[in-house]
């Protein structure tokens, strides 16, 4: 590693308006491999300053400012960070593996793919895709109604507070995108897991357009920050909160009245793998594919598969399939490591194989292939009863008789699905679209796109840019 | 019961756990009864023996006990994991339920418990009562004919028979919980006498009497010599606490100072237990030292790679796995979920359960999913 991450902590922090003179102390976050982040100790009236400046930036120079300005300084800022050379490019790569645990090569091709995202062309098609005049978003515009004299517009929230979780790069800039997008002043509070690349978003926009930049604040505070968090919920009029189920009540309840409260929650993914994507000539592309879902992330993502539901009478068995899934996982070894991961989650993936293996021995059809350390696992199980995986690369293959039965099994957790990838369904793809969009399902897509939701996608079925403003119509 | 093979070696093996955890059991010594015990287990426990197949083990291939292939504990969930017929078992324990459900609890199969027996009492005396005391022994655990099926139960219902002094009793029914007031009288009384006691149960237990002491304002200065025997995590059953804070709750609620609370790890697929030496050192040499377990003599306990199922350096944290010649009917290596370190002193350390760790990124932990599969099931 170079010196770029290394040696003294790195500051992980755009806060605007904050004196560094009166910073009273720091928080300093080791991580692996000698990276350091540092964090200000805020008092509450500190962070309240800050929040009261974003507020006033954004009266000045965000609310009025057209939305297409707002994109193409975004996607500027997007294209620095994608440019090889580029100093914040090259800190996020050496110090994220790191702070993320993710190998090198995943870095680069989750921030890559990322990046994509917050370029011109697809911050433009989300705001069609939601409004389809983003002009509402400026001034009042016809309403979709078509009603002569019927016109709307939308408005952003003033401040949107933002608290991200886990430690996918990228995740926290697209909030903190969408935000900007609907012209909202925007503060993220960070996670432990990924506390780096927003800060590294806000600098490099605050170069690419100062105006914008000073709307932006990021920092991290130790969780149970109370009296900072109460500050935060305070100023804000929106807030935005990643993570499972616990935290999302929790700031509903310490949220003052009045306030829009957003949540992303954890969810989970599966793939669905039919007769036509078993055939001699594609199933090994099949296989690829759906091993390049599961590495992706490490399965970590919300749109990581537990489990692939294979079909039975294909030219390629289930059991089979599994093989070559394992060979392709096998493959990605080297080409896309998995990351470190702690004793405690290996001990999973152990646990996970006995009792595989316990069951083999009983009697059951279950194969295990894999490495003789954790890099990854592929769990072959003929009871196609729904089964959790406990992640970083381990995977379930389970026969079904028809793609059909699949949707079936998994309904008892089908509202805490995310994605299902189907392959091979040919004119099924509907009508297995309808079973699982019912049963709770928010996006149905192939293994190739599995990890990779365009920018469009109804976020956890929701509209992202939608979900934060609220409208005026004028009737004349 | 054993078969005649069987009483054989449980007899030599008796003889070796009578000499006490002081004696010790060299590794030749222990190596040779290791693998006669992996011989007589493979050819009786046709589920262990295709598990070392599997591996390419035979007992001729073994010529060390390091090599002895361990079981996963979750391969007593699916198999029978015992060398006789079922209808030979003195008792058997299970599992408590775990995350898996109810139907997922292992079952561990006792053909000799006087070997059993043989393991724990003096274990136990050594660790909880170095000091050769008898003292009334306090179990917040139901007694063992409710809950026949418990080896920690067992365990307490022996000791307590074994070793506890006259107003030795237990303080918690199943349905109703703790007797609180019982207890309260049983205390009372032995503060008034000055009689030192052992208190005996699970760690959520006393979380659970010492929230409601802490809420009615009740504090006892048991008298001095007495001391606390814990065990066990919370899964869920009690607020979690970590067990330095508990230990300072012990001091402050009941006056019993830290080197004499012991913590037990124990398992029910397991016929020894480990206890803290931190009671012993005191009573030994005067000082506590360093609060960490160790392994009986007939027990050897190595800390593995949770990554690969090799060995690790002192120090380092991996999964325990205890090879132990009390498993006599059974299977003596026993790969645990567990993790922990090695001390220098050879010695071990316990770090909890290698599940539940939150996933780093936006997915579900499995247990978070399979409780939802079971909530939505009718």
């Amino acid at each position: 590693m170079s010196e770029a991450a290394h040696g003294s902590p790195l500051d992980a922090f755009h806060l605007p308006g904050l004196d560094p003179a009166e910073i009273e102390g720091w928080t300093v976050r080791q991580y692996g491999d000698g990276v350091a982040l540092r964090f200000p100790q805020l008092r509450p009236d500190q962070l309240t300053a800050v929040l009261r400046c974003l507020r006033e930036h954004r009266a000045r120079v965000l609310a009025d400012r057209p939305v297409a300005e707002i994109v193409a300084a975004i996607a500027a800022a997007a294209a620095r960070l994608a440019r090889e050379g580029d100093p914040r490019r090259r800190v996020a790569l050496e110090a994220l593996p790191a702070i993320t645990g993710y190998s090198p090569p995943m870095v680069r091709l989750v921030l890559d793919r990322m990046v994509e995202d917050w370029s011109e062309p697809s911050l433009l098609s989300l705001l069609r895709s939601e409004f389809r005049d983003p002009g509402v978003l400026d001034g009042f515009r016809p309403h979709p109604s078509g009603e002569v004299g019927q016109r709307t517009r939308a408005f952003g929230p003033e401040l949107a507070f933002h608290i991200f979780a886990g430690n996918v790069p990228g995740v926290a800039v697209t909030s903190i995108v969408r935000s900007l997008l609907v012209k909202a002043a925007t503060f993220g509070k960070t996670a432990s897991g990924e506390p780096l690349l927003p800060v590294l978003f806000a600098q490099t926009l605050a170069e690419v357009d100062r105006q914008l930049g000073e709307c932006l604040g990021v920092t991290y505070w130790p969780g149970g920050s109370a009296a900072l968090e109460a500050a935060a919920f305070e100023a804000a009029d929106t807030i935005v909160v990643y993570g499972g189920a616990g935290v999302a009540e929790d700031v509903r309840r310490r949220a003052p009245a009045g306030r829009r409260v957003v949540v992303h929650g954890p969810r989970f993914s599966l793939g669905l793998i039919g007769r036509a994507a078993l055939a001699a000539g594609v199933v090994d592309e099949t296989a690829a594919q759906a091993a390049r879902a599961v590495a992706v992330f490490d399965q970590q993502g919300c749109v990581s598969p537990h489990v692939y539901y294979v079909e039975q009478g294909g030219e390629t068995t289930p059991a089979r399939f599994a093989e070559r899934l394992a060979a392709h996982l096998a493959r990605l070894e080297t080409e896309l490591p998995r990351g470190a991961i702690s004793p405690a989650e290996a001990g999973e993936i152990q646990a996970a194989r006995a009792d595989a293996e316990a069951r083999a021995i009983a009697g059951a059809d279950v194969r295990i292939h894999a490495p003789r350390g954790t890099g990854f696992t592929v769990i072959y199980d003929a009871d196609p009863a729904f089964a959790p995986s406990p992640l970083n690369r381990t995977i379930r293959v389970k026969p079904v008789a028809d793609l059909a039965d699949a949707a079936e099994l998994v309904r008892p957790v089908a509202r805490l699905i995310q994605t299902v990838a189907v392959a091979g369904a040919g004119g099924r793809l509907d009508g297995l679209a309808e079973r699982l969009g019912r049963a709770g399902a928010s996006r149905i897509t192939s293994l190739a796109r599995m990890p990779w939701p365009p920018t469009t996608a109804h976020h956890d079925g929701q509209e992202p840019l939608r979900e934060l403003v609220r409208w005026t119509d004028i009737e004349e | 019961m054993l078969d005649v093979e069987g009483r054989k070696i449980a007899a030599e093996l008796r003889e070796v756990f009578a000499r006490g955890v002081d004696a010790p059991l060299d590794d030749a010594t222990f190596d040779a009864l290791a693998r006669r015990v992996f011989a007589y287990q493979f050819e009786r426990n046709e589920p262990y023996a295709a598990y070392c197949r599997r591996r390419g083990v035979t007992p001729e291939d073994v010529d060390h006990w390091t090599r002895i292939p361990a079981v996963p504990t979750a391969a007593f969930k699916h198999l029978t994991l015992v060398c006789g017929p079922l209808e030979e078992a003195e008792a058997v324990f299970r599992t408590s339920g775990t995350t898996l459900g109810p139907e997922q609890r292992g079952s561990h199969y006792m053909l000799d418990l006087t070997l059993y027996h043989a393991s724990l009492v003096p274990n136990f005396a050594a660790y909880v009562l170095p000091d050769g005391a008898e003292l009334p022994m306090l179990a917040l655990v139901p007694p063992a004919k409710q809950v026949p099926d418990s080896s920690l139960i067992h365990m307490i219902d022996v000791v307590m028979d074994r070793l506890g002094a006259d107003g030795s009793g237990y303080f918690v029914d199943p349905a109703a919980g703790i007797l609180e007031d019982e207890l309260d009288r049983a205390l009372v009384g032995f503060i008034e006498q000055g009689t030192p006691v052992c208190l005996i149960g699970t760690a959520f237990s006393f979380v659970h009497w010492l929230d409601r002491l802490r809420e009615r304002g009740r504090r006892y200065a048991l008298p001095p010599g007495s001391r606390l025997m814990d065990t066990g995590g919370f899964k869920g059953r009690s607020r979690e606490v970590p067990a330095e804070e508990l230990r300072a709750m012990y001091a402050e609620w009941l006056g019993i100072p830290d080197d004499h609370c012991v913590n037990e790890y124990g398992m029910t697929e397991l016929g020894s237990q480990f206890y803290d030496t931190v009671l012993r050192e005191r009573v030994k040499t005067g000082a506590a030292g360093p609060r960490h377990k160790v392994a009986p003599p007939w027990v050897r306990t190595r800390v593995v790679s949770a990554d690969t199922l090799e060995p690790l350096p002192p120090g380092e944290v991996g999964l325990l796995c205890h090879w132990d010649l009390a498993n006599l009917g059974s299977v003596l290596a026993v790969q645990t979920e567990d993790l922990g370190r090695e001390t220098d002193d050879g010695g071990f350390v316990v770090l909890g359960r290698a599940s539940g760790a939150p996933p780093r990124g936006c997915s579900i932990a499995m247990d978070l999913l399979l409780e939802a599969a079971r909530e939505a099931r009718p």
